[in-house]
């Protein structure tokens, strides 16, 4: 029970700030089907700076003496890094749309095109192999928070909620839960927000307002691609061992069918990120799952294949889509350049 | 037609090759600079191996290895152009898939999938009916010839069904294409090697080919060369490459001259218009789709029925690229089916660049996949390097104004209503002026 | 839009006795107009643009207009739809730049160039088109743009106070907690005033504020017009009605094809001295028609219900009704009272709920649009949705419905020289002009343009009914002339039509007979010999309503 909340909660996470990801973008009026390329990018930004500064021995010193605050410093760097590397990513797509009218969706196929190749091509070149790994160590020995991290004997008794919450955790979970909130409240409660908001719905009108259309819809993409290359890195970091190989397995377009099950709404998103995080915890470790502490494996015993499992996901996506693209409303004017000129 | 006083620059045609033609030359700027700025930056490498590595980006088509003095030598290469043949004519179809989608207002981002399950039972229906001239099996009759085409047709009618799904998703759930493709994609990826998983058609001939299936070749059945591969020596070339261009023909004619072709652009362009006439736009989207689709895994079919390659079977974490590539073949040829044969050939050029790249210096293929997916880039406001072309030759303010209100529109209407070609017009009254200025002068 | 003489006057709710015209004692000492604008400055001047002129590639949208706006008077800019009125107005709003002229406020020249320095200089704007966030709440798109914040918070509280005390004073009634899309037109319009004086605005532009209202809606928006022009703001009304002119404005500037053509003042002049300016020539006032003969049903309509795209309940509620041989009837009454919807049930486009439709004796209840369009042709209410594609050439848009007829295609391959030819006959027949002719793409045609290609198209397919939805929208008096006369000519030859206007002109002077659609259902039957409009305004509002029982028409 332990292993599955944890193990739905490292997916979800990664699913549900792409997904606020998303809602940024397109609450500004632009589509962003780059997320899964952002991610790709922002993943590969923050391994290497990991790599990096491990070479550089920065932090071998606070590694030595299990100073896991400096550690915690050092991964709040990394997310800062991938996010700001994915900011600036996006402004590919930010100008391509805003400033030359392209069509979203081909530049949005484009940086996803572009992501990987880049990212493939820089990792053959830096590391002579197909995956950037950490220099030294693992995730878990340099990130993860574990009992002994927080000071209790491995065999103390934290309750169920300890085990659940507190050990063997990321602080970059907590941290998106963290900024998922506060930008969920900058989205509906400040100016900019409702700013924001207008553009992806008319932007005519809010021009006639005085507000900046091209100004907002790039602020919508910057934090749109911030937001996907930290969650880029976040997913890297927990599930892939903080390693990149050009690859998130289509986690940037989960998100998108997150945020369209979630109808551009947070508060549904993250209810959305979970079910999905639960499937695809089910796909990705389903022969280990033991749902309820008895020592049997029930989704192995079942007999299905692995490929059942792992198809669920993308499977229930198009079952839920199915069942509620109907009701869903998406911002009315995404994906629609803006153009001053015409009223 | 009174446009043809406004010279080559005023054919729609040529101004989209132009377009073409600047997005691959900055598109291959592009890799240039990363390559001199990863050389730069890296000392292993060096400045001799950026001149190397740019030289090989460009004319890598070119290539044939390195001379004795370690120089790289370059000449006509037909093992080069055959594999460049070759590998262009999945892409082409790819290409198509995406372009005949696209021309009907759909985004076939699912090419990937499609291509996937062609291949599936093309190899399927390829090494399960026995040949006369098979290794796996010992009794099989059926000529080598009749499974060929069954085995292509069995592609085309798997990537058709398999393209049709996003389709019906798409007419009648109104779900956003885009989606479900990737979705379908997935799901086919893992289908696939769900079903390859435990086949016998996996290679156990082979020592250390398990993860591949056999090539069609084990069963007898190959595509014909039709004396290709003399012409192409040393190469993998072969006869799909006409079927491909057939096929780009068939497209053409079927999109630009038949009332089929009339109804799905009808509905790609306006499908509230397509309705009204009476068109159903939801039959057109299905089909539209599953037209891609079938292209999509006559790709397949071909690329595998050539006897000689291999699939390896584990896909669930990866998609092939030539579904992807086909979005750029056919970006970059805006759509054209014609344009698709040449934009695939380029593709493929690319690829055999980025090998050469690969095999003779310390740079590696992905440089081409950046180049390409710049190319993608552009592409998407080539539609905005076409206006500046048309814009720089002649002032064209009818097609600016396209969705101007009302209130323009009848300005433009006192406008038009004079000179009814107004490049023309345009530019006779420019001369009078100048004229006038001169008779100025003189007095 | 079409003008009438005589028959104008004939009960229309505005008048000059009616009206109540501000008497200020300002304007009656200030008569002579600088025209030519520039030197000449007048104090109280509120505003003064002079000689812009503002280009879009192809046209001259405003070509050297000067006009000079008072401190608390009600002016009116009038012109055809393609005057330049909207454009002129969107300079002064700062939604355009001109290339040449310059603007003045209070005798100091200022640079506009965008809304926010209108709104900072007190210029404020009610679009044609309303400028509002349909998920928004009112408040919300009340203040959007001004907000009160405490450190990027919104501040509601404040807003809310100060609109509803704005809201009280003008007698503007909103909610503020619904949202736009939930509410009426005429609601919609008062979030769009309040919009303008949240921001303290004391110049009010009002862009064809009338186009969607009932004449009763109508008469309030004038008063709270001429109660803002009391108070000594100023306000520009642009309109083409010249009822509504002459009863609230005073002073007129008349725009015609981009150019300045004078300002009178409305004491001074009449309508039709008025509409001869906005013209340019003498205009036919009343179309000609003779009396309908009426002959056999050819469209019967029994119990038809059509849902609703937005709303659970049925947009076209239990309508039933007839249409005969050689008659036009018209369907009347305010924008969104299920006309659309009416129409996609007939046409097919949506599916009905209920009830029955024949068309020339066959059932077509559930007949495909394709075969409904055996017998009916159709002039959609929106040209770029519905009638044209665009992105085809002229003649491919031409043959839309037809392009499977045997003279058209042979086994499936399209005949390009036998569309060409029908294309050129159309072209020339129904004078359609454009850049290349048959292979001029639709998009770059000006609207009129459109529009008669349209016409043409269904016009020659000869079916026994036409539907015509609001076939002249946004077209110039001469456009509007000409399809004015082929609907009647096509009436005259036996067909039945179903026109479906939204302009109380239109719909008095050609149709035969009245349908009021209010609210989804047929409240009334009218004669347009023997009804005004301000009896038709009534049923359009719900004031009024017949009993129809068994009355279906016939």
């Amino acid at each position: 029970m332990t292993f599955l909340i944890q193990q739905t909660l490292l997916y979800a996470v990664p699913l549900m700030i792409v997904a606020l990801a998303g809602v940024f973008a397109e609450r500004s009026g632009i589509i962003n089907l780059a997320l899964e390329g952002i991610m790709i990018f922002g993943a590969f930004c923050g391994v290497y700076f990991v790599n990096v500064v491990q070479q550089a021995g920065w932090f071998a010193q606070a590694k030595e003496n299990g100073n896991w605050v400096a550690l915690q410093g050092f991964e709040v760097l990394a997310l800062l890094v991938a996010a700001l590397c994915g900011a600036i990513f996006s402004l590919l797509l930010a100008f391509a749309a805003i400033n030359l009218k392209a069509n979203q969706t081909i530049s949005g196929t484009a940086l996803n095109l572009m992501a990987p190749a880049l990212v493939l091509f820089l990792i053959r070149i830096l590391a002579n192999q197909s995956t950037l790994y950490m220099s030294e160590g693992d995730a878990a020995s340099w990130f993860m928070i574990k009992k002994s991290t927080l000071g209790f004997d491995r065999t103390a008794d934290i309750g169920i909620l300890g085990e659940i919450f507190i050990n063997k955790v990321y602080l970059a979970t907590y941290l998106c839960i963290l900024l998922f909130i506060i930008l969920s409240v900058l989205l509906y409660k400040t100016r900019f927000g409702l700013r924001l908001r207008s553009c992806g719905e008319n932007p005519q009108a809010a021009d006639s307002l005085g507000i900046n259309v091209y100004r907002m819809r790039y602020a919508g993409t910057i934090i749109s691609g911030a937001l996907a290359g930290l969650g880029g890195f976040v997913y890297a970091l927990t599930t892939a061992n903080c390693s990149a190989n050009g690859d998130v397995a289509g986690f940037g377009f989960l998100a998108l069918a997150v945020m369209i099950f979630g109808n551009w709404k947070p508060g549904n998103i993250a209810g959305a990120a979970l079910l999905f995080g639960l499937f695809k915890c089910i796909a990705a470790s389903y022969a280990s799952i033991d749902i309820n502490g008895d020592g049997i494996y029930m989704l192995a015993q079942i007999g299905l294949s692995s490929n059942f499992y792992r198809m669920l996901p993308y499977l229930i996506t198009m079952i839920v889509l199915a069942f509620t693209s109907k009701k869903s409303r998406a911002p009315k004017a995404e994906g629609i350049p803006y153009d001053k000129g015409q009223r | 037609m009174k446009e043809k006083s406004g010279g080559l620059f005023a054919k729609e045609g040529t101004k989209t090759v132009i377009s073409s033609v600047i997005s691959i030359i900055i598109g291959m700027v592009v890799g240039s600079i990363i390559i001199l700025l990863v050389g730069l930056s890296n000392q292993s490498l060096g400045i001799s191996s950026v001149g190397e590595g740019i030289l090989l980006v460009f004319g890598g088509l070119f290539s044939t290895g390195r001379n004795a003095a370690g120089a790289l030598t370059f000449g006509f290469n037909s093992t080069n152009f055959g594999n460049m043949l070759f590998r262009a004519t999945p892409l082409i179809l790819t290409g198509l898939s995406v372009a005949i989608a696209y021309k009907t207002g759909l985004f076939n981002i699912g090419a990937p999938g499609q291509y996937l399950m062609g291949t599936m039972t093309t190899l399927l229906v390829a090494l399960s009916i026995p040949t006369g001239s098979s290794t796996l099996y010992e009794n099989g009759g059926c000529p080598a010839w009749l499974v060929w085409v069954l085995a292509f047709l069995a592609g085309m009618l798997a990537g058709a069904l398999w393209g049709a799904i996003p389709g019906l998703v798409k007419a009648y759930l109104n779900i956003n294409e885009v989606l479900a493709c990737i979705m379908c994609n997935w799901i086919a990826a893992n289908l696939v090697t769900w079903v390859f998983e435990n086949s016998v058609l996996r290679n156990t001939i082979e020592s250390g080919k398990t993860g591949y299936i056999y090539k069609t070749s084990y069963n007898g059945v190959a595509t014909a060369k039709l004396g290709l591969d003399k012409l192409f020596s040393g190469s993998q070339v072969n006869g799909g490459i006409l079927v491909a261009i057939i096929l780009a023909i068939l497209v053409y004619i079927l999109m630009d001259k038949t009332t089929m072709g009339y109804q799905l652009k009808a509905c790609g362009s306006n499908r509230h218009s397509a309705r009204y006439a009476g068109i159903s736009d939801k039959r057109n989207i299905v089909l539209s789709m599953a037209i891609s689709g079938a292209l999509a895994g006559a790709g397949a079919s071909l690329y595998y029925l050539a006897g000689n390659t291999e699939f390896f079977w584990s896909t669930y974490q990866s998609l092939p690229d030539a579904g992807f590539t086909g979005i750029s073949v056919a970006l970059l040829a805006s759509c054209n089916p014609i344009g698709c044969v040449f934009t695939g050939c380029f593709m493929s050029m690319l690829d055999i660049c980025g090998l050469q790249l690969t095999n003779l210096t310390a740079y590696n293929e992905y440089i081409t996949d950046v180049i390409i997916s710049v190319i993608v880039y552009l592409s998407a406001f080539s539609l905005l390097i076409r206006m500046l072309l048309t814009s720089k030759k002649k002032d064209d303010g009818h097609e600016d104004n396209a969705n101007a209100d009302t209130e323009s529109d009848a300005g433009k209407n006192a406008s038009s209503g004079g000179g009814t070609s107004s490049g023309v017009a345009g530019a006779n009254s420019v001369k009078t002026a100048s004229a006038a200025g001169k008779g100025g002068e003189a007095l | 839009m079409l003008l009438k003489g005589e028959g104008a006057s004939r009960g229309l709710p505005f008048s000059k006795e009616k009206g109540k015209i501000i008497v200020n004692d300002k304007i009656i000492l200030l008569f002579a107009i600088d025209t030519k604008g520039g030197k000449a400055m007048q104090p109280d001047n509120v505003i003064e643009m002079l000689h812009i002129t503002k280009r879009f590639p192809g046209i001259i949208a405003n070509d050297d207009i000067t006009l000079q706006l008072r401190r608390g008077e009600v002016h009116a800019l009038l012109g055809e739809n393609g005057a330049g009125k909207s454009t002129l107005m969107s300079v002064l709003f700062g939604l355009y730049q001109p290339e040449e002229g310059t603007i003045r406020k209070n005798g100091q020249e200022v640079k506009i160039n965008n809304p926010n320095d209108a709104t900072a200089l007190g210029i404020g704007m009610v679009h044609q088109h309303f400028k509002l966030i349909e998920v928004f709440t009112v408040l919300d798109n009340i203040i959007l743009g001004a907000e009160t914040t405490k450190l990027g918070f919104l501040q509601k509280k404040e807003a809310r106070a100060k609109v509803e005390a704005l809201s009280e004073k003008y007698g503007l009634k909103v909610d503020l907690d619904a949202k736009v899309e939930d509410i009426t037109v005429g609601m919609q319009q008062r979030v769009e005033i309040l919009k303008m004086l949240y921001r303290d605005n004391e110049i009010l532009i009002f862009d064809e504020p009338t186009a969607v209202l009932t004449p009763q809606e109508i008469e309030d928006l004038l008063e709270t017009m001429r109660a803002f022009a009391a108070e000594g703001k100023s306000i520009l009304f642009i309109s083409h009605k010249l009822n509504e002119i002459m009863s609230v404005a005073d002073r007129v500037t008349v725009l015609r094809k981009g150019k300045y053509v004078g300002t009178v003042d409305t004491k001074d002049t009449d309508k039709q001295s008025l509409s001869n300016m906005m013209v340019g020539r003498p205009v036919q006032l009343e179309v000609v028609k003779d009396e309908a003969k009426p002959q056999q049903p050819v469209l019967q309509v029994r119990n038809l219900r059509v849902p609703s795209a937005t709303h659970k309940r049925d947009a076209v509620n239990d309508v039933s009704f007839d249409v005969r041989a050689g008659e036009i009837v018209c369907i009347a009454g305010i924008d969104g009272n299920g006309q659309s919807e009416l129409v996609y049930g007939l046409t097919g486009l949506e599916k009905c709920s209920g009830g029955t439709v024949t068309l020339c004796g066959e059932d077509i209840s559930h007949a495909s649009i394709r075969e409904r369009g055996q017998n009916m042709s159709h002039i959609p209410e929106d040209r770029h949705k519905h009638g044209l594609i665009l992105d085809f050439t002229l003649e491919q848009n031409m043959v839309l419905q037809r392009f499977q007829e045997p003279k058209f295609q042979h086994n499936g391959f399209i005949d390009n020289a036998a569309v060409r030819s029908y294309s050129d006959q159309l072209i020339g027949q129904y004078d359609v002009r454009s850049g290349q002719g048959s292979i001029t793409v639709a998009r770059s045609m000006s609207g009129g343009n459109q529009q008669k290609a349209i016409i043409a198209r269904e016009l020659d397919r000869d079916k026994p009914l036409i539907m015509a939805v609001q076939p002249t929208r946004g077209l110039d008096v001469g456009a509007i002339e000409y399809i004015h006369s082929q609907l009647i000519a096509e009436r005259d030859k036996g067909n039945a039509i179903l026109l479906v206007s939204l302009e109380l002109d239109e719909v008095m002077s050609l149709s035969d007979r009245i349908l009021v659609l209010y609210e989804g259902e047929i409240v009334g039957e009218l004669d347009p010999k023997k009804t005004d409009v301000q009896e038709l305004g009534l049923y359009m509002a719900g004031a009024k309503r017949q009993d129809r029982k068994g009355a279906s028409g016939v």
